[in-house]
């Protein structure tokens, strides 16, 4: 099982390129895909769930090209765009046999599957309900639901946490490391803490190009010393977040307290701290857009 | 007056955003092209307007006149379905509900939308003036333009007329039932009533108080330029391919006398579409989403969007610790049934239609079973293939519309099983609802007569999915297909007979004509499919 993305590129317009000589291999666990806004990851996750064709490059599914065969990948597929869409006069369970039938599912397994998967989402006591009165979250559980109809192989999740409440947020990434062992799931968001738990892989996308790939705790081992605790007075917050890249920082009585990532020491009575993945991931952004600057 | 001067401003950005977001889109080019087409038609006399077997020297009043003709009655019918759309787009795009958290009226927003609407029209009718000079110097008969003669009609008859069909575009989009599918076939037949009463008021030699598109102001100052008997005055603007330059014999028409009882008479127009829009304020719902008839019948079948049982069990610990596991699907090949398929998209369809509408249908399929006149039941069945154009319509939009194109288009074969059972789904509702007609047919043993009404009911779906895959919008079929049907079937115009529903349609080559376009569009169908799927 091996989803190799081989020098991918996306072109929107003559000078605007989405994304730009992408490469990647994929094999069973959990990728979070983690950019800010405009990275490329939804561009990344259009072109893998064969909605997209890349302009450049190829993405092979066990050695197809999916774009040349794309129903080899789509045939084992899970898909949740990021925006997406429900049929409003259909029901829940409606809706849900309708993708079942289109992705192909025999009758009987589809019946099966979604009362499982309406359990797992939360939903089972709404199934009756048109989906035209469902809010965001709930529309977006019936978005989880489809996307695991078919037991995928491949399961594609594009900011799948966007409008879910905290507990249904934990759910979803319980589910999601359930679900990893004998798939790739590949987990796009720009909020570290989504994928912090699960994640076995990590790529970092910014500006349409991959800055880092690899385990989380290989990107942890590249902030290793490099992460300092501090506490600052009130008056001098703007100008430590003009000198340093300040990753997080939280008001107490005594001053605040601020956790700085930096290769030295930012100043007198800064300790050193352990790196979390937030960490890791800012000081990889912001060595991308230095060097880009210089 | 700083108050005006604010309104004034925030009308002027409203109307000027709404435009250049219009003016930027491929549609208007697309507008732009037709109204050039019909500045191209009039010049080359493709479009002719005559008295009996006269027609006016080509002199600036004869085209200004013609023009203006021309304006009204095509203008007044495409015009409205390109600008339909204004409060729409605000609704999709969310836009509407940060304008509706601001200060803003719904008064001057419903009024910039006009407008708006308004500036569209204008640039068609800008072009079709501008047509107008160069048909002028093209035909060469009256070579001095004479600018006032020629811009008169568009100024005081087409800009008043396009004045009303931007309000009451307006008016439809603000009136729930009138906002989708419905409205855009009823606009079809009032603007069809609206453009007849004048005229047939006129053959009556009465004036009609309901000329909204001008046409007797000018064709009653023709006339009498053209000193007919009022017993052989007829009147005609017509398309097709004949020469101008050539045709019969000509006099001279210098112009409507412009009284100012016909320009008052005119500017009224203007005031009703004022009415209007003021009218279509009061019923704007300001985007209050409470306001819409589908979540009222939502919100009233259930209560509550999360049901306490619900709510109940997202409770953390539940939620956590009991949600229950997922087992793995036994078989995960795919067992693809195109029956299921076929079915769940004929659910599809056909979800959320009323009883009522499922009695008309059955009265239409009991009637044309019953009924003995061959006339009255091709009639019949017109009216019965008339029925679901609002369930056809939305054929290939549906995954746009709903956004779900990235669901079903990253699902295997895309094209090899769920378009064709779109496709299907449509057609086993042409067979259904025609069943009446065709029950007949098999039963009386009229084997080519059968085999036109398949043809029929192969023709529909496919013109609708194709229409709906290219255009990305249910309004194109709407209007192509009410059309096609008024002109065709309900007037037993043999050639446009695609329902083989007129008696003796079935020995002409019309069903094979309408069989080979059916199988063109498929492939179009496809190909629009397929560029979908790979953008």
């Amino acid at each position: 099982m091996k989803l190799a993305i081989d020098g991918v590129s996306k072109q929107y317009a003559k000078k605007f390129w989405g994304l730009r000589d992408l490469r990647l291999e994929l094999g069973p666990g959990v990728v979070g895909l983690l950019g800010p806004n405009g990275a490329g990851k939804s561009t990344l996750m259009r072109i893998l769930a064969t909605v997209t064709r890349a302009t450049e490059g190829r993405v092979l599914w066990n050695g197809h090209d999916i774009s040349r065969s794309p129903d080899t990948l789509r045939a084992v597929l899970g898909y949740l765009p990021q925006d997406f869409g429900v049929y409003p006069h259909l029901t829940a369970l409606e809706f849900l046999e309708y993708m079942a039938a289109v992705k192909g599912l025999d009758a009987r397994s589809a019946r099966q599957r979604i009362d499982e998967l309406l359990a797992v989402v939360n939903l089972a006591e709404a199934r009756d309900r048109s989906l035209g009165g469902f809010s965001g979250g709930m529309k977006q559980r019936v978005g989880i639901a489809q996307a695991l109809l078919n037991d995928p192989e491949v399961l594609i999740v594009d900011e799948p946490t966007a409008g879910l409440d905290p507990e249904e947020r934990a759910r979803f990434r319980n589910l999601l490391s359930e679900l990893s062992g004998e798939r790739i799931v590949i987990f796009s968001t720009h909020i570290v803490s989504d994928i912090e738990a699960i994640a076995t892989d990590i790529a970092i996308l910014s500006g349409g190009r991959l800055l880092a790939h690899g385990a989380p705790e290989d990107l942890l081992r590249a902030v290793e010393g490099k992460v300092w605790e501090m506490v600052i007075p009130s008056a001098e917050m703007s100008a430590a977040k003009q000198k340093f890249l300040v990753s997080t920082s939280v008001r107490r009585t005594d001053g605040v307290h601020v956790r700085i990532v930096a290769a030295e020491s930012p100043g007198t009575g800064a300790v050193p701290a352990t790196p979390t993945l937030e960490d890791a991931y800012l000081h990889c952004i912001s060595s991308q857009r230095t060097s880009a600057a210089t | 007056m700083s108050e005006t001067n604010n309104h004034i401003r925030i009308l002027y950005h409203l109307a000027r955003a709404d435009f250049l977001e219009r003016v930027r889109r491929y549609s208007f080019v697309l507008t732009m092209g037709i109204s050039i087409y019909l500045g191209y038609a009039a010049t080359t006399g493709q479009l002719e307007m005559r008295v009996g077997d006269s027609r006016g020297v080509f002199n600036s009043a004869w085209i200004g006149g013609l023009m203006a003709l021309v304006c009204s009655t095509f203008l007044s019918l495409a015009g409205f379905y390109v600008v339909k759309n204004t409060i729409e787009r605000d609704r999709l795009t969310r836009v509407g509900e940060i304008l509706a958290s601001t200060p803003m009226s719904k008064t001057l927003y419903v009024m910039g939308k006009v407008l708006s609407n308004f500036m569209v029209l204008a640039a068609m009718v800008v072009i079709l003036a501008i047509s107008g000079i160069i048909m002028q110097v093209w035909h060469a008969e009256a070579p001095r333009v004479n600018l006032w003669k020629l811009s008169g009609p568009f100024l005081l008859i087409v800009l008043p007329a396009m004045a009303l069909v931007a309000a009451v575009a307006v008016l439809f989009e603000t009136i729930p039932a009138l906002r989708g599918g419905f409205g855009n076939v009823l606009y079809f037949f009032v603007w069809s009533v609206a453009l007849a009463t004048p005229v047939i008021a006129s053959e009556n030699n009465r004036s009609s108080l309901f000329d909204w598109a001008g046409l007797s102001v000018i064709w009653s100052s023709i006339g009498a330029a053209a000193k007919l008997p009022a017993n052989q005055f007829s009147f005609s603007l017509s398309v097709g391919s004949r020469n101008l330059a050539q045709g019969g014999p000509t006099f001279q028409w210098n112009g409507v006398q412009w009284t100012a009882e016909l320009i008052l008479a005119r500017l009224s127009w203007i005031a009703l579409a004022l009415a209007l829009a003021l009218l279509a304020a009061l019923l704007f719902d300001r985007f209050d989403p409470s306001k819409e008839r589908s979540r009222r019948v939502a919100s009233a079948s259930a209560p509550a969007l999360v049901p306490a049982k619900v709510a109940e069990n997202l409770s953390l610990e539940r939620t956590w610790i009991h949600a229950p596991p997922l087992t793995r699907l036994a078989n995960r090949q795919n067992h693809f049934r195109f029956g299921a398929i076929l079915l769940a998209e004929l659910r599809l369809m056909l979800k959320g239609q009323k009883w009522w509408w499922y009695a008309v249908a059955a009265g239409f399929i009991v009637a044309c079973a019953a009924t003995p006149s061959a006339s009255a039941r091709g009639m019949l069945l017109a009216c019965a293939w008339f029925w679901p154009v609002l369930i056809w319509s939305k054929m290939g939009v549906r995954e746009t519309r709903d956004q779900t194109s990235q669901l079903i288009f990253s699902a295997p074969h895309p094209i090899a099983r769920q378009l064709p059972a779109v496709w299907l789904a449509g057609v086993g509702l042409a067979l259904l609802t025609g069943s009446g007609f065709g029950g007949r047919l098999l039963f009386t043993g009229n084997w080519r007569g059968l085999l036109a009404w398949l043809i029929g009911a192969l023709f529909i779906p496919t013109l609708a999915l194709t229409l709906g895959i290219w255009s990305g919008s249910s309004k194109l079929f709407e209007i192509v297909y009410t059309l096609l049907w008024y002109v065709g079937p309900m007037h037993a115009t043999l050639q446009l007979d695609f329902m083989g529903s007129a008696p003796g349609t079935e020995v002409t080559r019309v069903p094979t004509f309408y069989l080979a376009c059916a199988a063109a569009m498929a492939a179009i169908a496809i190909l629009g499919r397929k560029r979908q799927l790979q953008t």
